[in-house]
């Protein structure tokens, strides 16, 4: 089961604002799944890719929103414990922190 | 055939003005034919700018079915700021109009086959923003263009671009280059032409359409 796995409470800026998502992870026989779920509005990830690094996973992943605005997102985060932290990349705007905790079973 | 011209809370004067100005004059040059007016996606009445506090007044609703033009502008206010200080930047005030009541009327007009939606500078990015015009081919003002690339345009470097129902323009003044080149599609050279004599303007740059030869890199 990947370290990943689980539900968490993320924050990331978007150029109109921070955006309070929920992600939930899901590990189906080694294939990690995701879906986020912000305004009202649930996406699935694309493209999850999870590696053992020390003390945790490196994740990454693509996704689109289209609330607060459209955007399509690349993420890019270090899982370690019940923290995870990293970037958001919408094309060539500047990197954005992103920053979650992982929800009490 | 209409131009409306949209007016929305912190809307950039300059971009509907110059518009707004060529197409009126292009429009007494074809004896009154074009039906130039501010609209309002919600009613007519005054609509506060973003400068300084100029306020322009629209004499009508935005009516999707009108054929003729539908032009947006784009939004005048601070760039630097935190929205979630409540800081009113460009791209808040564009993200607020992408959730009004114009969207669904502007979705409208891009299914009508006899209706051309332009923008000027910011008008591009909030229809970006409401998904609008995803995969289209566009412009923004020069420091919206990789957020308007961020939300899945094909963001292009000219001061207007025709992509068929979609004709954008660059920053602020490009409203002049836009209103001229509508007047020409719609008209032909001869009316824009004579409003360039009367406005002492020449419209600059090459209007980019995806269309011809690939350039090599050199």
């Amino acid at each position: 089961m990947t370290a990943i796995a689980g539900i968490w409470d993320v924050e990331l800026k978007t150029p109109i604002g921070s955006l309070a998502v929920v992600y939930t992870f899901v590990d189906t026989d080694g294939a990690p799944a995701g879906t986020a779920n912000g305004r009202g509005e649930t996406v699935p990830l694309h493209d999850i890719v999870v590696d053992d690094v020390a003390g945790g996973e490196h994740v990454t992943w693509r996704q689109s929103v289209t609330k607060p605005m459209r955007l399509n997102l690349d993420f890019d985060v270090t899982v370690a414990g019940d923290s995870l932290s990293g970037h958001s990349r919408a094309g060539k705007l500047p990197r954005t922190r992103v920053t979650g905790t992982r929800r009490a079973a | 055939m209409y131009a409306q011209v949209v007016l929305f809370e912190g809307f950039d004067p300059l971009d509907v003005v110059a518009p707004f100005e060529v197409l009126s004059a292009g429009s007494d040059a074809v004896g009154g034919e074009l039906i130039v007016e501010l609209v309002a996606a919600k009613r007519p009445g005054p609509v506060v700018s973003g400068t300084r506090g100029l306020v322009l007044t629209a004499t009508a609703v935005l009516d999707p079915s009108k054929p003729g033009f539908i032009v947006v502008p784009g939004a005048s206010g601070p760039l630097d700021g935190d929205p979630d200080a409540g800081a009113e930047t460009i791209p808040v005030l564009l993200a607020r109009f992408a959730e009004t009541g114009a969207v669904p009327l502007i979705r409208q007009a891009f299914d009508n086959p006899e209706v051309t939606v332009a923008t000027v500078c910011g008008g591009s990015l909030a229809l970006a923003m409401a998904g609008l015009i995803e995969g289209r081919y566009a412009v923004t003002h020069v420091l919206g263009m990789d957020v308007l690339e961020a939300t899945g345009v094909n963001s292009v470097r000219a001061r207007v671009v025709d992509d068929g129902n979609l004709v954008t323009a660059g920053g602020v003044t490009s409203g002049l280059d836009l209103g001229l080149y509508l007047l020409e599609r719609a008209y032909g050279p001869k009316i824009s032409r004579a409003v360039e004599i009367l406005f002492e303007y020449e419209r600059r740059g090459t209007v980019w359409v995806n269309a011809g030869r690939e350039p090599v890199a050199v």
